[in-house]
């Protein structure tokens, strides 16, 4: 997918140039358009009109939990993901991994045919030579040498089939491993956190990564939409920032070897007993700021019952059961926060523990390994050794989208059909049936992983529809045919999901890890001696855990907190930073007993000094271009063992070798005492907010009167409410796919040449230590009065009647004027035809309603024109008149706040003209004059009055 | 000393001054009139099919409707090239054997698709859309000439962003019923200068000149 | 380099020099002037050479940039423009000194014009070449530059007339054609003596077509007196209005650093400041290889210098002029750029360096002895003309790599093909030069004929350069 701009000249490019220098001489206008074929189908189908999109329910499964999507295709292909707005899991939103996942399909790195060793081969000759009876041979009669590694799997299917194979197998041992699934056990904990005033969060990124996060956003932003009443408070305790955090209104940073000593000291000061805590609260590290935890424990205690306590499901089992009592202490058990049965398969069993299978693999009883989809020889703790281990066993089977580590450890290899070509099922992580319906058949020889166990299991042939139906029906979860066919139109079986679990007889907390055994109590010092830092292993916002490596929207997706693109770094706190005498990218090399990494270095206000934050995902090893080119270190080398949060005693010093310019798009924190995005405490905004102000007075002006194109019944504008913007960048790769916009690799990103339409601005405000983080959805503001309007000399930016700012590529010379007199510096220009590398396969992904834009003209954000366009042309076919609250643009569609609102001025009722009137509404760089039509309303910290250093 | 050059020099150069004048006026003249004659827009030269397809038989002397073939006209931006199937119905009782039809035939049995040429060619970045033209009153005529009248099918107008805004900055001279847009040859009833604006209002049809009608 | 050749008219240097010096009737003039096109001097073949490999890598680079993209350069979002527009902006006032000395001293009736302008009016067409270059090639799609020129097009579309890029083609071609008109009017009777005193036919041949007939007849000269005044007097607005325009590309944007209402005349006097600056780098070494001497005096060398002082002053003036604006704005934006950015932020070096260039090097010629001495007035010159580039690069990156938003700061590098299009186009420059010194005659006779027969006759007031006296003593 990546574009290098420094490749050497190509033939395209000098035929380009010969075809420039006819166009110079004056001749293009006499040249023809190139003769066009056209060919209609034989026989149409019914369901197809060509020219017309249609939309298909299904769902993307990401560690065993799935999530419902809706998506958009054309003429059969799949152009365009959205949220599926039944679906529990996605209520209609969608995160940045969901949008992007269109691209894995396209992607042209996936492994396209079958091999068996290094010899192309088929499925025939892999089916013939994995029959019962044949594989029986190889490891014995009861299969006691058939070892299988799936992803957890919550599939009604895959288990199905998995019994059937045990029938065949009764010693078959089945491994459930994702390296960032949740805790092995039976219940999970769920939360709800509409009802809660207080929300404390414990390292648990509530609303970045944890399952069901997309419902967890709704919830939480839908109670911040009216500061004057009913606002809830989310205080986070974490050592590393994350979108959580930057959403915090009080925000602690600790060391993460603190948590539980924390935890513990919230539990005893609220009063918990024996039975529900600990033998001995331990001693709080020195650098815990002990008032911080009295205020929010008091707030706690004022909002008993309306509370409630997340712990990240990374966390260690003392952390959560912690949490866990806190909950019951303060009754928010059974209303904010339960336990369910987990939908994951053999729960809590130990088929969950990698390192068994490594033992196994040791010991070499393994004769065969099938290996569904996990990328064992890569995300896995290196100590296990794994990806040396795999050869121990003769015969290793890996259904795999690429050729990456374990493929190249492969006797055989079958390349896995993406989500969007797959039938299948799974459950949300409530519990609800989802169905994993294909819109596509397999663009290449790829199989699917029901396919595989199907084989297996001796049904080679057995159509995976077929099979889902009648395991559906076995199990019934739709008896009827009624039943079945709503279940594949919505995507799921409303209702399905779990009710709550008496709270599992919890027992009793062990011995919490005091602080002071993984750091001296007094951590100012620690921070100083180079063999006390801790490090934090985080799933990473674009890659989770490596498998969307490959993926160029998510590696040029700069990261929410960090605004890294291209790889990963250790995040280090500005003491810290200053301690080990480092700057951005500047190398470090992070030691712990025998293993070590080295990675550069990203300086991050608000991390916890003597930290190092590092991502998952990175310093991938396989045959993946846009993983390669992603330069980056591999976390898996140091992490001690799966499920491990952080780890102690890490020495960390300089190392240049490891150095490396860091492609970040934003890299100033600060606003420069600007007020481009406007944060206030609720405090403050009641107060000047609730003597009802007059309407801001309209600048004097010389021009013509507001809103000047009414000629047109509607005039178009937005309303971005930084409140609940949580700055989980889904916006960002929507607006990418929906407007075909390239990606241009890093090195341009270095350059700054990134072409998003939409970014996501993030500021810091007060203390470097702990500062107030505010993001903010920068797109073109579509001026009434655009300065870049004037200045094109061609008219090829243009304002229409309905008030758009209309980019026209096929006008634009490419003086790049516009770009700069906006003072928004929202236009992208084309530098190098980034699309001409592209292969036909993936060129696919376009949009075919929007322009693929040449070499050398300016784009930018059209507030999806081409939606608008679709929607009033659809409106007057059927003779209707279209109400621009009905118009909704990919960005807006993605949020999963709703903290986006598109509409038309013309329709005061709608929520978009609500929010402009509130106000805290504003528009950025209003003395400018400009008179955006995007319309800005400023975020609310509801501030703990006791702790408020605003 | 001798002269340097005889005597016609001083007309050569007088003559030379004058043809300067003329090349810097008349190349660009020439190049404007030459994109705006048919030869620019490969307009009137017929396209040739795989199938000899008459127009002038079955859109003309048959009558039979445009839309019978062309279904999607009225639902969807693009007017739809049918597909083989629709061919079936008369053609298996009409020339059921006649040598033109084959490939109708081989594409029945192979399941592949006829390969058509384009005639109208728009470039990509313009997005017509014809449901919305036709279901506003505005004629295949308007766009395609007298395909009745076409044996082989040419294109008919010139295409040319000017010529589209000619219509979309007046667009009540070219408005018609909306019963009537497949109609060739079509006159108004009465005087389209009555009629025109009242269909306009009748379908609020209005004069969209903004960039992005078409391009986006 | 002692280039002054001492007057033998006994004139004390320091009091004021004569425009002429040495015993000369107008046969040895011509044969004096026109002996540079006879035979070429070593060296030349050097330069030549050094100025084709140059002009090479140029092609060489822009055929790359259009083959590839813009994206070749450095230049990114936010710094749009960058090179391409400064070399642009540089080269067009460099252009400046040439119409500047001819018709507008013309019109002042200032006679040691007379031997400096043929150079300063030839190093205005080739600056202006290289000019026109730039605005083309910065486009991102080179090929539809006609777009920006208003004819009838099939699209029923029209250019911006809002936006100043079209004027500034407007602009910079109707100066090119004025100047290249008024330049060649100048050439044709020295041409004509060429001709007539070429060695072989084919020299008379190629320097009689181009002569066009001329005999110096007393009507022709009647004619070409009327038709040279005509095109001073049309040139002459066009001195003050290219650059007026060209500024606007800058000033009616709303950027701050960019959006400021003195551009215009700023902007010209930095045009004609770079411009005398360039006119004496060439004046110089030609003074010297050709043995000029006597036509191009200490007088000559002496008005330039003060020239270039006073456009100095006034370039001077702008900077603060600039800076107090800023500040009194009271604009939080416009303070950043002048007084926050600029002079500390990431070219805060390149910011120094450009004022002591462009501000400090003309104090020197205060002083009598610096306004005549070669070496210094050589060096000072080339000073200035790397000042006025850095300052316009000063203007373009430093407003747009720091502006409204802190989230769209980016720092600008030049890539590789910058640097090579820059030494390009200057090679270019050198090349064409080199081309003209050795066919041309550089150095107007005819007008300078006229100055030694007025000198001779006493009818010429010298007053401006004051050695009237000094010689009549």
């Amino acid at each position: 997918m990546t574009n290098d701009g420094a490749n050497d000249l190509t033939r395209r490019g000098f035929l380009k140039f010969v075809g420039a220098s006819l166009a110079l001489a004056g001749l293009d206008g006499c040249t023809r358009m190139p003769a066009e074929k056209i060919l209609p189908y034989v026989i149409e189908p019914p369901e197809l009109t060509p020219g017309v999109p249609v939309h298909y329910a299904t769902s993307m499964v990401l560690d065993g939990y799935a999530t419902g999507l809706i998506v958009k295709a054309r003429e059969g292909r799949p152009i365009k993901i959205e949220g599926n707005p039944g679906h529990p899991a996605s209520l209609g939103a969608t995160d940045a991994i969901h949008q992007a996942s269109l691209l894995q399909l396209y992607d042209g790195d996936r492994a396209t045919s079958l091999r068996s060793g290094r010899q192309r081969s088929s499925w025939a000759q892999l089916s013939a030579a994995f029959t019962p009876s044949s594989l029986r041979s190889r490891v014995g009669a009861r299969g006691a040498g058939l070892y299988v590694v799936l992803e957890p799997t919550s599939s009604p299917l895959v288990i199905s089939l998995l019994n059937r194979l045990r029938t065949l197998y009764p010693d078959m041992r089945v491994y459930y491993y994702a390296p960032l699934a949740g805790p092995n056990e039976a219940t999970v904990a769920r939360y709800d956190l509409a009802p809660a005033d207080v929300i404390l969060c414990v390292d648990a990124d509530v609303l970045g990564t944890m399952p069901m996060h997309l419902h967890h956003a709704r919830a939480f932003a839908d109670r911040r939409r009216d500061p004057r009443h009913g606002m809830n408070r989310l205080y986070a305790i974490e050592p590393s920032l994350t979108v959580t955090g930057m959403s915090a209104d009080e925000r602690m940073r600790c060391r993460p070897s603190a948590v539980e000593p924390i935890l513990a000291h919230l539990l005893s000061t609220l009063g918990g007993d024996r039975a529900s805590g600990p033998a001995a609260a331990p001693p709080l590290p020195a650098d815990v700021p002990t008032a911080w935890l009295a205020a929010l424990a008091s707030d706690l205690r004022a909002h008993a019952g309306r509370s409630v306590v997340i712990a990240g499901p990374h966390q260690t089992p003392v952390a959560r059961a912690l949490a866990a009592s806190l909950n019951d202490v303060l009754g928010n058990a059974g209303h904010t926060a339960w336990h369910s049965a987990s939908p994951l398969a053999e729960a809590g069993a130990s088929g969950h523990s990698i390192a068994d299978l490594a033992d196994a693999l040791r010991s070499g009883g393994v004769r065969a390994l099938v290996c569904g989809g996990v990328n064992v020889a890569y995300a896995a703790p290196a100590s296990l050794g794994l990806s040396s281990l795999l050869t121990r066993s003769p015969e290793r089977l890996y259904l795999g989208m690429y050729e990456d580590e374990t493929a190249e450890r492969a006797t055989w290899f079958v390349p896995q059909s993406h989500y969007l070509e797959s039938w299948g099922d799974a459950r949300a992580y409530d519990g609800t049936l989802s169905i994993v319906q294909p819109l596509v058949q397999p663009l290449y020889d790829s199989k699917s992983l029901v396919e595989l166990l199907a084989m297996l299991g001796g049904q080679a042939a057995a159509d995976p529809r077929m099979l889902l139906r009648q395991s559906w029906q076995e199990a019934g979860l739709a008896p009827t045919d009624e039943a079945w066919t709503s279940a594949v139109r919505t995507g799921f079986v409303a209702g399905s999901g779990f009710a709550p679990v008496a709270t599992a007889p919890r027992s009793p907390i062990g011995p919490v890890t005091t602080a002071a055994t993984s750091a001296s109590p007094d951590s100012s010092t620690t921070a100083t001696a180079p063999d006390r830092f801790e490090v934090v292993f985080a799933p990473d916002y674009r890659v989770h855990d490596g498998r969307f490596a490959n993926i160029g929207w998510l590696q040029e997706l700069p990261d929410p907190i960090t605004k890294l693109t291209w790889g990963n770094a250790a995040l280090v706190s500005p003491a810290t930073a200053k301690l080990l005498g480092v700057s951005d990218g500047d190398g470090l090399a992070l030691r712990h007993d025998s293993a070590s990494l080295t990675i550069p270095a990203l300086i991050v206000p608000g991390l916890a000094d003597g930290t190092a934050t590092i991502h998952f995902g990175y310093g991938r090893r396989g045959h993946e271009h846009a993983a390669i080119a992603a330069a980056g270190a591999d976390a898996y080398t140091l992490w001690p063992a799966v499920g491990v949060p952080f780890m102690s005693n890490v020495s960390i010093e300089r190392d240049e070798s490891a150095s490396r310019a860091l492609a970040t798009t934003h890299d100033h924190w600060s606003m420069e005492g600007r007020d481009q995005a406007r944060i206030q405490t609720a405090a403050a905004y009641v107060a000047s907010s609730s003597t009802q102000r007059p309407p801001r007075a309209p600048l004097p002006t010389l021009f013509q009167p507001e809103h000047p194109n009414g000629t047109s019944p509607h005039q178009w504008a937005m309303t971005i409410d930084l409140g609940t913007c949580i700055g989980c960048s889904a916006c960002v790769v929507a607006c990418q796919a929906e407007n075909n916009i390239p990606v241009v690799g890093y090195e341009d990103v270095l350059k700054s040449r990134e072409m998003h339409w939409l970014r996501i601005d993030r500021y810091a405000t007060g203390p470097e230590e702990n500062p107030a983080v505010v993001t903010q959805p920068m797109l073109c503001q579509h001026c009434e009065m655009a300065p870049c309007e004037y200045v094109c000399p061609v008219g090829a930016t243009e304002h229409s009647s309905d008030g758009l700012n209309e980019m026209i590529y096929n006008r634009c010379v490419g003086t790049r004027f516009c770009s700069n007199n906006c003072p928004y510096k929202v236009r992208r220009f084309n530098w190098f035809d980034y699309n001409a590398e592209l292969t036909e396969v993936e060129r696919l992904v376009k949009n075919p309603d929007v322009t693929v834009r040449e070499r050398g003209v300016m784009e930018k954000c059209t507030f999806c024109v081409q939606r608008i366009r679709e929607a009033e042309i659809a409106a007057a076919d059927a003779g209707t008149a279209l109400h621009g609250g009905d118009v909704r643009t990919a960005c807006q569609q993605a949020c999963p706040t709703n903290a986006i609102v598109f509409g038309s001025l013309t329709e005061p009722e709608t929520t978009m003209m609500q929010r402009r009137a509130e106000p805290r509404a504003y528009t950025v760089l209003e003395e400018l004059g400009t008179r955006p039509r995007v319309t800005y309303l400023a975020r609310i910290r509801n501030a703990n009055p006791e702790l408020d250093h605003a | 000393m001798a002269a340097l050059f005889p005597r016609w020099s001083n007309t050569a150069a007088r003559a030379s001054l004058l043809a300067l004048a003329l090349l810097v006026v008349g190349v660009p003249l020439g190049l404007m009139a030459f994109v705006r004659s048919s030869n620019a827009s490969a307009r009137y030269e017929p396209v040739k099919q795989p199938i000899p397809f008459d127009h002038q038989i079955h859109a003309g002397r048959l009558g039979i409707n445009c839309v019978y073939c062309h279904a999607t006209v009225m639902r969807s931006p693009t007017a739809g090239i049918p597909p083989t199937q629709t061919c079936v119905p008369c053609h298996s009782t009409v020339w059921i054997n006649s040598s033109e039809l084959a490939p109708v035939r081989r594409s029945m049995q192979t399941g592949k698709p006829i390969t058509w040429n384009r005639v109208d060619r728009l470039p990509d970045f313009v997005y017509f859309d014809h449901s919305v033209h036709v279901n506003k009153g505005v004629g295949c005529e308007s766009c395609h000439g007298r395909v009745d009248k076409m044996s082989t099918v040419y294109q008919a107008k010139p295409l040319t962003m000017g010529w589209c805004l000619s219509c979309h900055r007046m667009p009540a001279g070219q408005l018609r019923p909306v019963e009537a847009v497949t109609i060739m040859g079509y006159t108004p009833a009465v005087a389209q200068a009555r009629l025109g604006p009242e269909l306009a209002a009748k379908y609020h049809v209005r004069s969209l000149t903004s960039c992005t009608t078409c391009h986006r | 380099m002692s280039a002054t050749v001492e007057p033998d008219t006994g004139v004390s240097a320091g009091a004021g020099w004569p425009l002429l010096t040495g015993q000369h009737d107008d046969a040895s003039l011509t044969d004096h002037l026109l002996s540079p096109i006879w035979q070429t001097r070593p060296g030349w073949w050097w330069l030549f050479g050094l100025s084709c490999a140059g002009t090479l890598l140029f092609i060489g680079t822009i055929t790359y940039t259009i083959a590839r993209g813009i994206g070749v350069w450095g230049n990114n979002i936010p710094v749009a423009w960058a090179y391409a527009i400064v070399n642009f902006v540089w080269w067009v006032g460099i252009g400046h000194a040439g119409t500047f000395i001819s018709a507008f001293l013309l019109l002042l009736n200032q006679r040691w014009r007379g031997s400096v302008n043929r150079i300063a009016e030839a190093m205005t067409i080739f600056a202006l070449v290289n000019a026109s270059l730039f605005p083309l090639l910065h486009l991102g799609r080179a090929w539809f530059f006609y777009w920006l020129i208003p004819y009838p097009a099939t699209m029923g579309v029209w250019p911006n007339f809002k936006s100043s890029l079209p004027w500034d083609v407007a602009a910079v071609s109707t100066y090119f054609t004025v100047s290249l008109l008024f330049w060649y009017l100048g050439l044709v009777p020295d041409l004509a003596s060429a001709r007539d005193r070429a060695a072989t036919l084919f020299r008379r041949r190629v320097y009689g077509l181009f002569a066009l007939g001329w005999r110096g007849a007393g009507y022709q000269w009647a004619r070409y007196r009327a038709a040279y005044t005509l095109l001073a007097a049309l040139a002459t607005p066009l001195v003050i209005s290219v650059h007026s325009v060209v500024s606007l590309d800058f000033a009616i944007a709303q950027l701050p650093g960019w959006h400021s209402t003195i551009f215009p005349p700023y902007f010209v006097v930095g045009a004609i400041y770079s411009g005398l600056a360039m006119v004496i780098v060439l004046l110089l070494p030609m003074r010297r290889v050709f043995r000029l001497g006597d036509v191009i005096t200490n007088a000559h060398l002496d008005a330039i210098a003060k020239l270039m002082l006073t456009m100095g002053l006034m370039l001077a003036y702008s900077y603060v002029i600039e800076l107090f604006m800023a500040w009194y704005s009271g604009n939080q934006f416009e303070r950043f750029t002048y007084l926050v950015d600029r002079p500390t932020g990431p070219y805060a070096v390149l910011y120094w360096v450009m004022t002591v260039l462009n501000v400090v090097t003309p104090q020197l010629f205060w002083v009598t002895r610096f306004r005549t001495s070669g070496p210094i007035l050589f060096i000072a010159s080339l000073g200035i003309l790397a000042g006025m580039w850095i300052e316009r690069f000063i203007i373009i990156v430093t407003s747009l790599n720091r502006d409204f938003l802190t989230s769209s700061w980016h720092f600008y590098a030049p890539s590789w093909v910058d640097w090579s299009i820059l030494a390009g186009s200057v090679s270019l420059f050198a090349f064409l030069f080199l081309l003209f010194i050795r066919f041309v005659p550089s150095v107007a006779i005819s007008e300078v004929k006229e100055l030694s027969l007025g000198l001779g006759e006493g009818q010429v007031d010298l007053a401006p350069i004051g050695s009237v006296e000094a010689e009549h003593a």
